[in-house]
């Protein structure tokens, strides 16, 4: 049984995206999920440092936060929510078309997810140039009269480092699900085998959740 | 047996379209209550509410998107463990820097370090009002050790040895109990002891707690003028009165912003 592995005579054909170390399909992806699972246990604790600096910093100058938040436009943040959502929902529906075997559809939804992606990050582009216009920039670059506290560039730190990460995963994000849609488009996915598809739609739900925060952290500080 | 392992694949949950598109207006509509109890003013109630919302969403995402409420426990277990050891961070982080203002003084030290107008012009020169600004930074820096009436009581004194020095005795000053003299051991610290050095506390502050502390003692010893020329102070003007040496860092954050601002303003 085990030698039979070896040299890969299994009498009746195994599935091609089968490696040979595995014994069948559902080890190979409940392997590869538990992979993807602890990789996103790392993000988690990447992303936590900079919350853990968000909430040091937010303690320590309640009223910097108070005062430099209102810079933030909050339509522009809950419009992004908005977006993201709904690629996450797309890129969900995406995935549950590759399970389904339904091909077509599948990519369409994985277009509309990068769609939705790059519209984030036109909005994001928006955001970004109105602050480096203003001079609401990190740490020593900060030049702007209107916001009296001596540390909020501080706010600014925090605010590019935290949405800037994020807005890295967003563009790995995209490259990743063109990466699947080319795939599919080659006929590799299938009802037995669509492990990428279901990781990237994991990778791309986690980038929603850590959005999910930012959003009142950074534009609704009361 | 193997052909039928390789189609198990095909049995996993698929999660109907219908409960997608429920979860995803769920999660749009809780984006609007956010967005809506942004306006709604309720002090800091709003954050809690927000980070509430916020976490309800996050399940979502996380049960239905990513499948962990169909899934083998093992994987939310695994991505639960992050939070885990987030939750222990952000505590140990925490106590340590909200709470750290109970150990260290940080208000009057900094506000005496980062350039603020000197109180005292000559403060070598005993007064009611250095005295209570020495008692009130002995209070802060002193009796954790000294006791809190500078008897050398305090409640670490019980594990030190040497003990520390009793104010109100007027026995065994290793540098003597003039205010020039305590001066210079607080600038150097005690050999041999647990007298550390606090050359970082402003010029002002060591004097203001040399006044107080020799105050404590039953019959209180005051500078000549050759005393105070041995601790640089010379025919009562402020030349030759050293500065600090090392300051605290955070009041160096505080200079060099200050500095940075001044400099940008100049330009």
């Amino acid at each position: 049984m085990s030698n039979s592995h070896a040299d890969n005579s299994h009498g009746h054909g195994h599935h091609p995206a089968l490696a040979h170390h595995f014994n069948n399909m559902e080890d190979q992806f409940e392997a590869a999920k538990f992979g993807m699972w602890l990789f996103l246990v790392t993000e988690v604790l990447m992303f936590g440092g900079l919350f853990i600096g968000y909430i040091v910093f937010r303690g320590l100058y309640p009223e910097m936060f108070a005062e430099a938040h209102k810079v933030l436009s909050v339509p522009m943040g809950a419009l992004n929510t908005i977006v993201l959502i709904t690629s996450s929902l797309t890129m969900l529906l995406g995935v549950t078309s590759a399970q389904r075997g339904e091909r077509t559809k599948s990519v369409r939804f994985l277009w509309v997810t990068i769609l939705l992606a790059a519209c984030f990050l036109v909005v994001k582009y928006f955001e970004y140039s109105h602050k480096f216009h203003e001079g609401l920039l990190p740490g020593a670059l900060f030049h702007n009269e209107h916001i009296t506290h001596p540390k909020a560039p501080l706010f600014f730190s925090l605010y590019f480092m935290m949405t800037g990460l994020h807005g890295f995963h967003v563009v790995v994000g995209m490259c990743l699900i063109f990466w699947i849609i080319r795939r599919s488009k080659r006929n590799e996915f299938s009802p037995e085998f669509y492990t990428p598809v279901e990781l990237v739609g994991f990778y791309w739900h986690f980038v929603d959740l850590v959005w999910i925060y930012l959003f009142p952290l950074m534009y609704l500080v009361p | 047996m193997e052909s039928n392992d390789h189609q198990k694949h095909s049995h996993h949950f698929i999660l109907p379209t219908k409960t997608a598109l429920t979860i995803g207006a769920i999660l749009l509509g809780l984006t609007g209550v956010t967005v809506l109890m942004g306006s709604v003013h309720l002090g800091s109630f709003n954050m809690a509410l927000a980070l509430l919302v916020a976490t309800v969403k996050a399940s979502l995402v996380c049960g239905y998107f990513m499948n962990l409420k169909y899934d083998k426990a093992g994987n939310g277990f695994v991505f639960s463990t992050a939070f885990l050891f987030l939750a222990i961070f952000a505590v140990l982080t925490g106590t340590d820097i909200f709470f750290r203002g109970d150990v260290y003084v940080k208000g009057p030290l900094l506000a005496a370090t980062s350039g603020g107008p000197a109180k005292f012009k000559t403060p070598w020169i005993a007064s009611a009002e250095i005295s209570a600004h020495g008692k009130e930074l002995f209070g802060q820096q002193c009796t954790a050790c000294h006791g809190v009436g500078g008897a050398g009581d305090g409640a670490a004194a019980a594990a030190l040895n040497p003990k520390p020095r009793n104010f109100t005795a007027n026995v065994g000053w290793k540098n003597g109990p003039k205010p020039s003299q305590i001066f210079k051991t607080l600038k150097e610290g005690i050999a041999g002891g647990a007298m550390a050095s606090y050359a970082s506390l402003p010029v002002e502050d060591r004097w203001a707690l040399s006044q107080y502390v020799a105050s404590l003692n039953p019959q209180p010893q005051k500078d000549s003028d050759a005393d105070l020329a041995l601790v640089g102070v010379k025919g009562g003007n402020q030349e030759g009165v050293e500065t600090a040496s090392s300051i605290p860092v955070e009041a160096a954050i505080d200079l060099l912003v200050n500095e940075a601002k001044a400099k940008k303003a100049g330009t």
